[in-house]
């Protein structure tokens, strides 16, 4: 988005996204004649207003994580983020998919809406409250939460699928081109990446989820992408520009390049490292740095791949490997991708650890390193971006049901959607998708995690059941 | 708008656009002839959208249609648009009604690209996709990105995992073990606050820096944990490619900041010799031609320079960098880049005044008398065999420089050359050879001066270069000079009496000058006189007697 009125047009959406949600938090806190509130309404309608007047009709449209204006998606931006949090967790709560704004909107609709939105939020059924209680508008309409189309899905899966497969094979290449002394195409490189932020913008979830099959035989192309895969949904959690994510997917792809020049009986090592072993590996930090910057000379992009290769096991708090003399603190992406470098690595089977750590237990011990080995703020958005359960978890559900995670769920992070392989008569199933936030009529959960169990102990293949 | 009508017009817009390819890469942004093109184009494309919401295009790899007729086709290899956009996997493009001026200009920009040479990390699909356009649309053929040898990877990629089916025993297993496991604990998480993102933000106001200087700390130490000879030098290359990457960004700052790393380094006591002999290596590959040249291309741009950063750098430069200083202060547009260049080599030059004066055989006399005035500031006695060489060029002003040097370098040798010079065609370089001798002020040059003014040929030359002597002469403020003052002033002639009032003018002059008061008894006689020029330098002798005025 390069000019002045498309970034306007956005700036606008965003602004509306954050007022609504401006007016919802203060009607809950305040009376709806409260001058807070009314201030808040009058701001809104300022903002809404001139676009009902030149487009008619505004939806403010609910997919997904994603808020649409007139079919145009909002972007998230880091200004806003708790905004959008909040409103698409109250959206979701009432099972409001749309709200249609038609010609001059008033206060008074403005105090309609507000009063039937807080009253749906302690019905059981929400939408049906909230949409009987518009009808008193002439100028504001809602609609249903919209189940996204199984066949929809199915046929993007099959698109994520290839794109990181592509990914997959493009690092392989690179890999082996390298190390044969042969040309490397960055474009390539650059369109691959682009592939993937444009995948984790519209579909975060389907692409996350390919992260979670590892491929033991290929662990080092897979985890380079799984790596950057990862650190570029958190920069887009965190309101990283397009062209950020790409760099920041690129320099993720990359930061591992340095094990070209680790020998293959070291690397592919199953038992422990010796002293002069690690020796070796602990090198390919600084041998990634050299290999960047001959891959393509020096330049923006290399200079930022070659310090995070460096970096990336460095440590927060500078007590990993290179030992360093004095030293700066590390870089922004370097925080970044090492987070999700160590995400990868505990989840994995890598040859020199076989048995990987379930996807909680993993969390857990990064928790503990948060502040130490890794930046507390960025694990923050870490956590948050990947919830309490992450893809590929095999849980235990209270209704003696077993499952493996299958979509996370930002708003409500221990609440995500699970595949059911395992129903209530302990028979193998292969589905359904079971999405932990539904509520019975008693408005009770209808399941909830209570046991998380180690897939790779089962020999459980999470592709079979998650590609 | 009738199907003939639309395909007419789509084509004259697709010719528009090989029109404006080839003008956009001719002509600058502000030429008048890039504006009436860009306009033309958005004044088809709003035509068209009066019309249709969009015009979407269809590419093949010769040719272009639009709505199922063909529009452009170009079966070459050269200049085809069709293939442009086909080989990085474009396939389609689809204009839409709305689309503004600006987002028209920058696709333009695009396609008058040349990918081969311009962008060798771009493609046109990476700048569509970064340009993130609201109107224009596009669908790409990603296969392109799969190696011909790797097509199957997904398939079989897949097809491997799959196989490795799940045993329904251990599934079983899993989930009767399940029964027995711990309950979760629950992992909690804190929901972002308001404080975190602006964290975030003031993250990402740091990230913004440069990174270069970072890099330069890293190879610093993937040198002093180098094991190999190999690897020293390798790094070594690559701090001179931060050196260059630098140097082409405007920033000397960083360039600094590697060379006084690499100087630390060598300066402890504990850097292995083969470290030192790399680091050795690094003053000469900032003083090559091309690093100076872009050094000398920011100077000249007029952009900031930190006066302290840039002595401080030139201090790093080895002698090598002199021929390309040299070079470049020829080139060079402005003043203050000359001023710039001059100064480095009055530092740089001193490491060798051979090579130094090797610029006094330069073609430009600006450059030439650059060079004398470097050596002259440099004041290494060892610059007068080639400054004395330069004595007899051709441009006067050189030869003014040339003596002015000379006279401030002094020794025997330059007197005899000073001496003929003092005979030169042109006024100002006989006046230049005359002050060269004061400021030499020994008393052999005082006698040189003192027989040039007692020399029958000094009467006949115009007052102002008499006076220019006169001036000279004040320098020695001896019993010498005020007997020789007072004489010409006591002197009679009847031949050529104008002449001989004028040098009697500069005497009185110079024994103002000289501010012996023992002279203020003739002045007062000879204030009277007729002659104005006596009368007026009289009066200021006095003056300057009497009054110090």
């Amino acid at each position: 988005m390069d000019n002045k009125e498309e970034r306007a047009s956005h700036r606008g959406g965003q602004d509306i996204i954050n007022q609504l949600s401006v007016i919802l938090r203060t009607a809950q806190i305040h009376d709806a004649a409260n001058i807070a509130v009314t201030t808040a309404i009058e701001k809104y309608l300022a903002l809404i207003n001139p676009l009902t007047a030149s487009e008619d009709v505004i939806t403010l449209e609910l997919v997904g994580e994603y808020f649409y204006i007139n079919d145009t998606r909002v972007r998230y931006s880091l200004e806003y983020l708790l905004s959008f949090d909040y409103l698409v967790r109250e959206f979701r709560k009432r099972e409001i998919g749309k709200v249609i704004f038609k010609d001059m909107i008033r206060a008074e609709d403005m105090r309609i809406f507000l009063k039937a939105f807080i009253a749906a939020g302690y019905s059981e059924t929400p939408y049906e409250v909230m949409n009987e209680k518009m009808a008193e508008s002439n100028t504001i309409d809602v609609d249903r939460l919209r189940k996204i189309a199984e066949g929809e899905a199915v046929d993007t899966r099959k698109v994520v699928k290839k794109a990181y497969y592509n990914a997959v094979s493009f690092t392989k290449g690179v890999m082996t081109k390298i190390k044969a002394g042969e040309k490397v195409n960055i474009k390539k490189a650059k369109r691959i990446v682009e592939s993937m932020v444009d995948h984790i913008l519209e579909e975060e979830k389907l692409l996350m989820g390919m992260t979670a099959i590892k491929d033991y035989d290929e662990y080092t192309y897979h985890h380079s992408v799984n790596v950057s895969i990862l650190s570029i949904a958190l920069g887009q959690r965190m309101g990283l520009s397009k062209k950020m994510l790409t760099e920041l997917g690129l320099v993720a792809l990359f930061h591992d390049i340095g094990k070209i020049e680790i020998p293959a009986e070291i690397l592919n090592k199953a038992t422990n490292f010796n002293d002069d072993e690690w020796k070796v590996m602990k090198k390919h930090p600084a041998w990634g740095v050299k290999a960047l910057l001959k891959l393509k000379g020096m330049d923006h992009s290399s200079i930022r791949s070659a310090i995070v290769a460096f970096e990336h096991h460095m440590n927060y708090d500078l007590s990993g490997y290179p030992k360093v003399r004095s030293y700066p603190e590390l870089d922004f992406y370097s925080r970044l991708v090492s987070l999700a470098d160590q995400y990868d690595a505990m989840t994995s089977s890598r040859v020199y650890s076989r048995i990987p750590l379930t996807p909680d237990k993993a969390l857990s011990i990064m928790m503990e390193r948060s502040t130490t080995q890794l930046d507390p703020l960025l694990f923050k958005f870490f956590i948050n971006m990947v919830g309490v359960f992450p893809i590929g978890t095999l849980v235990m559900l209270d209704t003696k049901e077993l499952g493996l995670v299958y979509e996370s769920e930002v708003i409500f992070a221990d609440r995500p959607r699970v595949l059911i392989i395992i129903d209530q008569k302990g028979q193998s199933v292969n589905g359904p998708v079971v999405n932990l936030t539904e509520k019975g009529e008693s408005g009770k959960y209808l399941r909830s995690i209570v046991k998380t169990l180690d897939p790779n102990k089962y020999k459980i293949n999470l592709a079979e059941y998650l590609l | 708008m009738e199907l003939s009508e639309e395909i007419k017009e789509a084509r004259d817009i697709l010719q528009n656009i090989v029109k404006a390819k080839k003008t956009f890469r001719m002509y600058l942004q502000n030429n008048p002839i890039y504006m009436k093109t860009l306009e033309e184009s958005y004044a088809k494309f709003r035509n068209f959208f009066d019309y249709k919401d969009s015009l979407s295009l269809k590419i093949k790899q010769n040719s272009i249609s639009y709505d199922s007729e063909q529009i452009y086709s170009n079966q070459e290899k050269e200049d085809n648009l069709a293939l442009f956009f086909f080989k990085d996997g474009l396939r389609e493009l689809t204009f839409k009604k709305g689309m503004l001026l600006e987002e028209l200009e920058e696709f333009l920009k695009i396609t008058a690209m040349d990918f081969d040479r311009d962008a060798v990390d771009d493609d046109i699909v990476i700048l569509l996709w970064e340009r993130d356009f609201q109107n224009i649309r596009y669908v790409v053929d990603e296969s392109i990105l799969v190696d011909i040898d790797d097509e199957d990877y997904a398939t079989s990629a897949e097809e491997k995992m799959q196989e490795k089916v799940t045993d329904v025993n251990d599934l079983m297993k899993a989930y009767t073990d399940g029964f027995m496991e711990d309950e979760v604990k629950s992992i909690s998480i804190v929901p972002l606050a308001d404080k975190d993102l602006q964290m975030l933000v003031k993250e990402l106001e740091k990230d913004a820096t440069d990174k270069v200087g970072k890099l330069v700390t890293i190879l610093f130490e993937i040198i002093s944990q180098a094991d190999m000879k190999s690897d020293i030098e390798e790094t070594v290359t690559f701090l001179n490619d931060a050196v260059r990457y630098s140097m082409t960004h405007g920033d000397i700052q960083t360039v600094l900041h590697v060379m006084k790393n690499a100087k630390q380094t060598m300066d402890d006591p504990s850097c292995p010799d083969d470290e030192k002999k790399y680091l050795k290596m690094m003053p000469l590959y900032l003083g090559n031609e091309e690093i100076v040249g872009l050094l000398a291309e920011l100077l000249d741009s007029g952009i900031d320079i930190d006066v302290k950063i840039f002595e401080e750098l030139i201090d790093f430069f080895d002698k090598n960098a002199i021929d390309p200083l040299v070079k470049y202060l020829g080139e060079l547009k402005t003043i203050r880049a000359r001023k710039y260049v001059i100064d480095a080599l009055t530092v740089v030059g001193k490491k060798d005044i051979q090579a130094l004066s090797g610029g006094l055989n330069d073609q430009r006399w600006y450059v030439v008398r650059n060079i004398i005035y470097i050596l002259r500031k440099i004041g290494d006695k060892r610059a007068i065999e080639y400054l004395l060489k330069t004595i007899r060029h051709g441009d006067v002003r050189v030869r003014k420089e040339v003596i002015k040097a000379l006279g401030e370098l002094g020794g025997r040798e330059v007197i005899q050359t000073l001496r003929e010079c003092l005979d030169d065609p042109d006024m100002h370089v006989r006046a230049s050879a005359a002050k060269a001798f004061a400021t030499i002020g020994s008393e052999a040059s005082k006698k040189i001066i003192l027989d040039k003014i007692a020399g029958k040929e000094f009467r006949e030359k115009d007052f102002d270069e008499k006076r220019e002597f006169f001036e000279v002469l004040s320098q020695w403020k001896d019993t010498d000079v005020y007997v020789f003052l007072v004489k010409i002033l006591k002197t009679r002639s009847f031949f050529n009496r104008a002449k001989l009032l004028e040098s009697k003018a500069g005497a009185a002059y110079c024994l103002g000058l000289i501010g012996n008061k023992d002279a203020l008894p003739l002045l007062h006689k000879i204030k009277d006189s007729s002659n104005k020029l006596l009368k007026d330098f009289s009066y200021t002798a006095i003056r300057k007697l009497e009054y110090g005025q």
